[in-house]
């Protein structure tokens, strides 16, 4: 899963985990370059940063430096280094928010409190930063364990750690000069305490390219799992002594690979100079060109093609990542090789900070009450879809009819709210809708069920939601004093069950 | 973070505990609620188990217990078709001491074409827990950890060590994990210095009080919601006649349902000749005891037994689970303690009986010359 727990070390300190990078142009303005990198797989909803690493994204020029057969990428000097550090909490005050810092490329630092969606912005407007709960960008619904199996996504709901950084870049990266950059992002242990007797590993996690890990250099039956010594090396500086090692796995995943067909499509040469490319695990991009959903790899493949690159690369949060790595991998790019995932929970949008909000459980709100009169009785008064029985309801337009047709209801207080029918059983006397406006809330549903019972009857409301733009609370109350009040007048209606 | 007597240059620096126990709860209930939602999800239950063992081991929630046999229950029917499933029911079983069980689970999951690596760890974790097998799981950790000086493989190591009586062995395989130390989980290390802790305040002959005290307090500073080692330090504290300090480490705590806070508390309330604080504790730590084993006799036998031998005064009972743990786990220590409820109970035939099985089964290790068996004991 792209990054996400990429080896036994990693799975111990999800704070340290890096999942995803991404790097392209900012939809909404096309001088502006957005870096993404994401942290800690199945972040819970109060996720917060660790306040002893370094969380780094780093991004140097890169050249071609061999095609074909002999494809190859050189990272050079300058290096261009965002770096965050985060904020421990005070424990004695309660609600506060975790802050950071980044260190900018031109030595200035610039403040961010987690999770604000503004982000932080440079007076010169040069920079922009964002660190916070997003929705997990990446999706993936094959599970190369099973045969390539496809499978729903398996991160769906999900939630990682963000961050992100925007920036001129013109000015940044200089493009007059190269047009071509390769970008890392890695997690790397803070000022070393100069007495520690055995000094911290030179980082915990680090990423290039999607999938180097869990898909390259792992999954190979009985093979010594690689994926801890990768992550301790020097992105850009690959140990010339270890470089064997890890090709020597690369080809033999790469093989595995082109055949999870049953044919070969990839001859030893052309192997070989893909796994050279892998090796030089940076994420290649050029903001000089155009950068979409469709042009992640397009610069690699074209240079072992043997002919110019003609997109930007890159990595956009909406791309396929999956899919073109693996037609890639399986057959060449001859015919799609496809999952039947074909986006994240929530894609990424086209104005800052780019990755959603991030996604919230459903709250379940269910209220049930006993009345002395049959099911029949109840269901009457229930199961109207534009039944005026609520006490708040002033007014309730009804516009369709059957499933799909909608209500709209003016409240006492003079709020509106629209709703859709999206069942109705007479026979099992339930009733069921969807919120379409009214309630700040999404993915709002309800559902209204009559039970006869030797005495009386039952009658059961619940509604599932997500609170949006507003909090829990809020929200919750809104939903539980609509349902306690309907509960209220159907027992002043029909009296109470003795 | 300044080291212990005994140990040079700074300890490892990790991610603050506040923060480690914010992103370990909400992640808690993030996997129940997705696993809720969204069942057929890959993963989930894995984490779950994870996430509810360190519940345990460093809040000492009895209700992560609860929580995990009910998922347990819940995935017991796919255990029979699904290596991965039978290997989540074994790790729990195995954390709530129904070892026997965890062991069906694991042959179930080997012969479900089951990694033979994580097998062999759990049945390997499994034998040391029960004492069985001891020279065998011995040089198995010890091969491992030449191999592989993870912290896990050599405080499993240590942790063996100390039950061996190999008291000096077992102090360097744990200040080797921490010395060894790569990464920022200040649970890790809470853990292992916790472990140092036992070793000398109540493991090791002679105990060595200041040194158990130092780790304990390391412990804390690393994970400050660290249940037990607040409760293991306030005991050496109470022990010492210091009964603010002992009382200041287990107020912040008092609402935990971990029994032994309760317990610790009414002994310290005592102390303070404050008998109406005392007995309300008392009451407290009785429920709490009395429920936990209820629930979970097996995991719970051993504690309960010692809370019954001391401030729960009920020797019948006592000896009763004494009796059940020594079954389950016929471990030195359960011998010990099962020997100590005996002679609670003026039991001389069962003590009789009790020190010939004792001497049977482990006069062979460096332990038994220090347990009560040996030429400390009575």
């Amino acid at each position: 899963m792209s990054d996400h727990v990429d080896g036994p070390r990693t799975a111990a300190d999800p704070s340290v985990d890096l999942t995803d990078l991404y790097a392209f142009t900012s939809p909404s303005d096309q001088t502006r370059t957005v870096l993404i990198a994401n942290v800690f797989p199945f972040a819970g909803d109060a996720a917060l940063f660790s306040n002893v690493v370094n969380y780094d994204l780093v991004i140097r020029p890169a050249v071609v430096t061999g095609i074909g057969n002999a494809a190859s990428f050189k990272a050079q000097d300058p290096e261009i280094r965002f770096s965050f550090q985060f904020d421990v909490l005070n424990a004695n005050v309660e609600d506060q928010q975790q802050a950071g810092i980044c260190r900018l490329p031109d030595g200035r630092t610039l403040t961010v409190a987690v999770g604000n969606e503004s982000g932080s912005i440079t007076p010169d407007g040069r920079f922009r930063i964002f660190a916070g709960l997003r929705s997990d960008p990446f999706y993936i619904g094959w599970a190369p364990g099973e045969g390539l199996k496809s499978l729903p996504n398996l991160l769906e709901e999900d939630n990682v750690l963000s961050i992100v950084v925007e920036f001129e870049t013109a000015s940044v990266l200089n493009v007059t000069g190269t047009t071509l950059f390769g970008v890392i992002a890695e997690t790397t242990p803070q000022a070393v305490l100069s007495r520690q007797l055995i000094p911290p590993p030179p980082r915990f996690d680090w990423i290039g390219r999607p999938e180097q890990t869990n898909f390259r250099l792992n999954g190979i039956a009985g093979a010594t799992d690689l994926r801890d010594l990768w992550n301790q090396e020097t992105p850009f500086e690959v140990s010339i002594d270890l470089i064997p090692i890890f090709k020597d796995r690369l080809i033999q995943s790469l093989k595995l690979w082109d055949m999870r067909d049953g044919k070969a499509d990839w001859d030893l040469s052309a192997l070989a100079a893909s796994a050279n490319v892998f090796l030089d695990d940076f994420l290649l991009f050029d903001p000089t060109k155009p950068i979409s959903d469709t042009s992640h790899l397009e610069i690699e493949k074209s240079t072992i093609g043997g002919r110019p690159y003609e997109t930007g690369g890159g990595r956009t949060l909406n791309a396929n990542a999956i899919d073109i790595l693996v037609t890639w991998l399986v057959n060449r790019d001859t015919g799609p090789f496809l999952q039947s995932v074909t986006e994240a929970t929530k894609p990424g949008r086209a104005t800052f900070p780019y990755v959603e909000s991030p996604n919230v459980i459903p709250i379940d709100v269910t209220r049930s009450i006993d009345l002395p009169v049959t099911a029949d009785v109840a269901w009457e008064t229930v199961g109207q879809f534009g039944g005026q029985w609520l006490p708040m309801v002033a007014h309730i337009a009804v516009a369709g009819e059957g499933i799909g047709q909608i209500r709209e209801i003016r409240t006492v207080d003079g709020k509106i709210i629209v709703e859709r029918l999206t069942g109705l059983d007479d026979g099992l006397r339930t009733l069921s809708y969807e919120l379409v406006s009214g309630i700040p809330a999404n993915r709002y549903f309800g559902t209204l069920q009559v039970t006869p019972k030797a005495q009386g009857c039952e009658v059961t409301w619940s509604v599932s939601y997500r609170p949006d733009g507003q909090g829990y609370m809020v929200v919750n109350a809104i939903v539980s004093r609509l349902i306690v009040n309907g509960m209220e007048s159907l027992r002043a209606r029909f009296g109470t069950k003795q | 973070m300044m080291a212990p007597p005994g140990i040079s240059g700074e300890l490892p620096v990790a991610t603050a505990g506040i923060i480690a126990a914010i992103n370990l709860n909400s992640s808690l209930r993030r996997s129940w609620r997705s696993l809720e939602l969204w069942p057929n999800k890959p993963g989930t239950a894995d984490r779950i188990v994870d996430e509810e063992q360190y519940r345990v081991q460093f809040y000492g929630d009895v209700t992560a217990l609860d929580r995990l046999v009910a998922l347990e229950y819940r995935i017991s029917s796919e255990a029979l078709k699904s290596a991965d499933i039978c290997l989540i029911a074994a790790r729990i079983a195995s954390t709530v001491h129904r070892f026997s069980e965890a062991t069906n689970y694991i042959r179930n999951a080997e012969a479900l074409g089951a990694s033979d690596v994580l097998c062999e760890q759990l049945a390997l974790s499994i034998d040391q827990a029960i004492g069985r097998n001891l020279d065998n799981v011995l040089a198995l950790r010890q091969r491992i950890a030449r191999t592989n000086q993870s912290i896990q493989n050599l405080v499993s190591l240590g942790a063996l060590l100390a039950d061996l009586g190999e008291f000096d062995d077992a102090d360097r395989a744990y200040r080797k994990a921490i010395q060894n130390y790569r990464d920022v989980s200040p649970f890790a290390l809470a853990g292992v210095c916790f472990r140092l802790g036992l070793l000398w305040g109540e493991t090791a002959f002679p105990r060595q009080s200041d040194q158990a005290a130092h780790w304990y307090t390391r412990a804390i500073s690393y994970f400050p919601n660290y249940s037990h080692a607040r409760v293991h330090l306030a005991e050496l504290h109470l022990s010492a006649g210091r009964l603010d300090e002992a009382q200041a480490l287990l107020d912040p705590i008092a609402a935990s349902n971990d029994p032994e806070v309760a317990w610790r508390l009414a002994e310290i309330h005592s102390a303070k000749d404050d008998a109406e604080a005392a007995t309300r504790h008392l009451e407290a730590a009785r429920i709490a005891f009395n429920d936990a084993i209820h629930r979970h006799e097996l995991a719970f036998a051993d504690h309960g037994a010692e809370f019954y031998l001391s401030a729960g005064s009920d020797f019948a009972r006592a000896r009763n689970l004494a009796s059940i743990n020594l079954a389950n786990r016929p471990t030195l220590r359960a011998f010990e303690l099962a020997y100590a409820a005996a002679k609670a109970c003026e039991d001389e035939n069962y003590c009789a009986r009790l020190r010939s099985e004792a001497e049977a089964n482990w006069k062979h290790i460096k332990a038994y010359r220090t347990s009560v068996f040996g030429s400390g004991g009575t």
